[in-house]
């Protein structure tokens, strides 16, 4: 099956018949490139049905077992987790480069950018299928540089600062990434994935930075590898050069959210049975991404602009899913990612037109004319309290009786359940924004659509995750190290509940007082707007990140001034 | 046939007769330059007809094969005016004298090296500045150099043979004359003498290390990682191209050091690295020559701006230069520091704490020469011209060789097995580097 090959290769394919040729076949050379993009996709189907029936694929161009070989060991290993992305890569890669054919018509440098969209699809390919963590590595750093390709403008100041800091933060974790790999090879001496699990299982190795300081092997590998995906992935404090991407094409939006920015998750996913022996550095996972969906999910309600709505909405959704995988909810990142790139890459396609449309007619988009209840409704208060209470219990019941998920012995899934449960009330609760209408239809519908869409998302996962790991005792053990103390899982729940119930019954009542009064205290009041400017300015993050380069500039150039008067 | 014993004196004489003859047609500038080139050529095809006849040192013979290549993309990279033809004359001297100190056993080798650091002092002192400090800083560590070469030479002592290695390859405070050598001579010698000198440095080192005293490799081991920041620092602070191109390499010739001292051994990996490091800051010399040729050679690089979309293929080489000097794959720079990382054995410590700060301080300064030069507004009240035919060959030979060192295999250049004293070296050549 070396024809796997063909998958990533198709894509560079076309980036050159962009590239090559003269200026007047230009715009006929953009549509036949289409085609090669499109066979990619096609042929990551075939992938994914032949390494779904027959198992993985293993195509080396190199023998780990010969003493000299080429400096980079090329080969592609692909299983069921890699033909799964390839599949999304390549799909998401062909209607992006479809839709960016009519998007960038008659713009000067559309050359340059749909080679790049051709030249990065190939290079996530490569990096999916990499056949060892040295040519994952290799292909991850490629990725960042392409990263600063796509996201910059040769003549737009503002874009060319954005993308130096986009790829100076992505070489942070690039350095990360390589102090993994070079660890990981130091403890273990390969760089072949199989065997690098097996002698990390077989081998305890305890390392001891500085006196009294003793780290377990793997998790010092997970923990640096961890850092590398934190800044694909966007997490905090490394997220701030996705906003600052934004000034990119449309498109590039699109297959950034959809592709570049699943690298943490796949890496994790990828090295799963190594993250999988350090709970340590699940935890960390868990905490990260924790902090990150909260963060990045408040600061998207802030934003005032419609790109970076998305953008900061997309940091909280990377967000939750690392906290999936700090969850050892391992093919549920991969479910997630999957979900959220469709998603997003939908929306960024379209917003472009949204705006378009926007400063066509200013009342859009139009406001729903429907009269709302004035005053208290049973109805509606006991809708949303059967949503938000009642109904996750009766899922925890019913999946744990009825689909057999083992659910209740499972801290990951419990937290799983719990932020399904939330982020479907939070969805309902905004899309009919929070309105009083007293109708039996209304919440019977809603009811039932929330029932339906858990159910189906829970037996989908379960489907899914038997489909990438079919061993359950691995998808227990990866949960299993993932566990946290009881005390402190026990009272994160009962925080969280109380914060959610709480927070519910405020913007219900908030939202157009139903008929009732509420007294909050005028602190809190002058906190909220507080914070609220705190988050519209994006924490300030940014200009922490300013102010940490002008210092270490300035005091780079106070060296160099003392230094040319001693030499003077 | 030619006996095995002779072919040194071959490889080093091809260019010291082509030098002499370039004297021939010396009021004909574009004959010399052709004339000069063709001598590289020929040496190159030299040497790689006698490369598995020469006795390969701990390093292996890849400074052999790349001194040749140095100095004809120097040399084709180079106007066609009179004021470079003594630069190129002495490139075709120093591409023999320096394959004759790789190559020719002691004594010639150290006398040579001797005479080689002596002709550098010269051509330092020969275009000084006087009013810039550094220059004659520069002067003193190369007449140092020299004195310590032939101190060396005489008499086989460690200490001084060490003092012309951390010369000739710079570490921080020996490293003036490598910063004026970069910045002062002319025409062709930057991007030529930023690989022979430090080529040369490494190659002597091999016989140096294992003599040298712990206590004095402890403070090589701290000055090592002292002039990794420091040239990342300092690189940061430049606006001037040349100086930063010379920081940046000295940043990471410090980084070289660090693993060769902790090594006490000199690996085909370092060579690999240092080739390719020296390669792409001649390259960027070169790069930066071309800008020279246009705008003068007191050329501002903060008032050169947006030159992506009227000069592309400049622009694209360029970067790709960018590129593989910023540490990215599959460039040699990468595949270098990739060798030498796997090759030894490190600890959670600080020392890999600094080396990841410069190999991270590099990108830093390198993409803000690229978005400075290549992006941004185009000047309106600028000529921009895109390179000539020799400049675009010479660019893309170099990136071409940076490429082909980032995948060949690492023992492709390790030579014919000297006779004593090398073997624990090749057992640390492994698939991956």
């Amino acid at each position: 099956m070396l024809a796997v090959i063909l998958v990533p290769l198709l894509p560079l394919l076309a980036a050159l018949i962009v590239l090559m040729g003269a200026e007047a076949s230009r715009q006929q050379r953009a549509k036949i490139a289409a085609y090669p993009i499109g066979a990619a996709f096609l042929g990551a189907i075939v992938t994914l049905w032949y390494v779904a029936t027959h198992g993985p694929l293993t195509v080396r161009f190199y023998d780990p077992a010969s003493p000299a070989t080429l400096a980079f060991p090329i080969g592609f290993y692909v299983d069921r987790l890699s033909a799964v992305m390839m599949v999304l890569i390549s799909g998401v890669g062909t209607i992006i480069y479809t839709y960016s054919i009519g998007y960038m018509y008659q713009d000067p440098h559309d050359r340059r950018y749909l080679t790049l969209i051709g030249f990065t699809t190939s290079v996530l390919l490569c990096m999916v299928s990499s056949a060892n963590l040295m040519m994952l590595f290799l292909f991850w750093q490629v990725l960042s540089f392409m990263l600063y390709l796509l996201a910059h403008n040769h003549a737009h100041a503002a874009t060319l600062d954005g993308a130096f800091r986009t790829f100076t933060l992505l070489r942070v974790g690039d350095i990360a990434f390589l102090s993994g790999v070079v660890l990981a090879y130091q403890l273990y001496g390969t760089f072949e994935f199989q065997a690098l699990f097996a002698k990390a299982a077989e081998m305890p190795v305890t390392l001891s930075p500085w006196p009294g300081f003793d780290i377990s092997g793997p998790t010092a590998v997970t923990l640096l590898l961890f850092i590398g995906g934190m800044s694909k992935s966007a997490q905090f404090p490394l997220h701030v050069w996705l906003p600052r991407s934004l000034y990119a094409p449309t498109p590039v939006h699109a297959l950034l959210h959809a592709g570049i920015i699943n690298a943490g998750g796949f890496l994790i996913n990828r090295l799963a049975p190594l993250f999988g022996l350090s709970s340590t550095t699940l935890h960390v996972a868990f905490v990260v991404g924790t902090v990150t969906a909260i963060l990045g999910a408040t600061m998207m309600l802030t934003q005032n602009d419609i790109k970076k709505t998305l953008g900061f909405s997309t940091i909280g959704q990377m967000g939750y899913m690392i906290m999936e995988c700090g969850l050892g909810a391992f093919s549920l990142a991969i479910f997630h990612l999957i979900a959220h790139g469709l998603f997003k890459a939908t929306v960024f396609l379209n917003c472009g037109n949204i705006i378009h449309k926007a400063r066509q007619d200013p009342e859009s988009p139009q406001t729903d004319p429907r009269e709302e209840e004035k005053g208290f409704s049973p109805l509606t208060w006991s809708t949303g309290f059967v949503t938000t209470l009642l109904i996750p219990l009766l899922i925890l019941l019913a999946t744990h009786g009825v689909l057999q998920i083992p659910l209740l012995e499972s801290q990951g899934a419990v937290i799983f359940l719990f932020f399904i449960w939330i982020t479907s009330s939070q969805a309902i609760l905004t899309l009919t924004r929070l309105r009083a209408i007293a109708s039996w239809k209304v919440s019977s519908a809603m009811l039932l659509t929330l029932l339906f869409i858990v159910f189906v998302y829970l037996f989908a996962v379960e489907s899914f995750t038997a489909f990438l790991y079919p061993n359950p005792d691995e998808v227990a053990a990866y949960f299993q190290a993932a566990d946290l103390p009881n005390w402190l899982f026990d009272s994160m729940v009962v925080m969280a509940t109380i914060l959610t119930v709480v927070s519910w019954g405020y913007l219900y009542m908030r939202a157009h007082g139903h008929g009732r009064k509420m007294w909050i205290p005028d602190w809190v009041e002058r906190l909220r707007f507080r914070l609220y400017v705190v988050f519209m300015n994006r924490l300030y993050m940014d200009e922490l990140y300013q102010a940490l380069g002008r210092r270490v500039l300035r005091v780079v150039h106070k060296i160099d001034k003392r230094d040319a008067r001693w030499t003077e | 046939m030619i006996d095995p014993m002779f072919i040194p004196w071959l490889l080093a004489g091809i260019p010291l007769l082509g030098a002499l003859l370039g004297f021939a047609v010396w009021s004909q500038p574009k004959k010399l330059k052709t004339w000069s080139v063709t001598v590289t050529l020929v040496s190159l095809l030299a040497v790689i007809a006698s490369l598995f006849k020469l006795t390969g040192s701990t390093e292996g013979l890849l400074f052999v094969v790349l001194l040749p290549l140095a100095a004809s993309v120097s040399l084709l990279g180079q106007p066609a005016h009179r004021e470079y033809r003594l630069s190129w004359v002495v490139t075709l001297v120093f591409l023999g004298m320096g394959l004759g100190i790789l190559t020719i056993p002691a004594p010639i080798g150290p006398i040579a090296l001797t005479l080689l650091l002596g002709i550098s002092t010269f051509l330092l002192y020969w275009h000084h500045n006087p009013f810039w400090g550094p220059s004659w800083l520069g002067i003193g560590t190369y007449g140092l150099g020299t004195l310590c070469a032939g101190i060396a030479a005489m008499t086989d002592s460690a200490i001084p043979s060490l003092l012309a290695c951390v010369i000739l390859l710079p570490l921080v405070p020996f490293h003036h004359g490598y910063v004026a050598a970069l910045t002062r001579l002319p025409g062709s010698l930057p991007p030529f003498t930023v690989l022979l000198l430090p080529a040369i440095g490494l190659h002597r080192m091999a016989t140096v290390l294992p003599k040298i005293p712990n206590v004095v490799i402890s403070v090589v081991f701290i000055l090592a990682l002292s002039g990794a920041l420091y040239g990342a620092i300092k690189a940061l602070a430049q606006s001037r191209v040349r100086l930063l191109l010379a920081y940046g390499s000295l940043s990471f010739f410090s980084v070289l050091w660090w693993f060769v001292a902790g090594a006490r051994t000199v690996k085909p990996q370092a060579a690999e690295f240092l080739g390719s490091v020296a390669l792409v800051t001649g390259g960027l010399l070169l790069a930066w020559q071309v800008i020279r040729t246009r705008y003068g050679d007191d050329v501002d690089s903060r008032a050169i701006t947006g030159l992506a979309a009227p000069m592309p293929q400049f622009a694209v080489l360029f970067s790709l230069l960018a590129v593989a000097a910023m540490g990215l794959p599959p460039f040699g720079v990468f595949a270098g520091l990739m060798g030498l990382l796997l090759t030894s054995s490190l600890t959670l410590s600080v020392a890999p704490l600094i080396v990841a700060i410069a190999w991270l301080a590099a990108s830093w300064y390198i993409l803000d020469l690229v978005q400075r030069l290549l992006f941004g507004r185009k000047r309106p009240d600028l000529r921009y011209e895109d390179v000539h035919q020799s400049e675009f060959a010479s660019l893309v030979l170099v990136v071409a060789i940076v490429f082909a060192l980032g995948l060949a295999p690492t023992n492709l250049f390790v030579g014919a097995p000297p006779s004593t004293g090398t073997k624990a070296t090749m057992e640390s050549v492994s698939w991956n580097r």
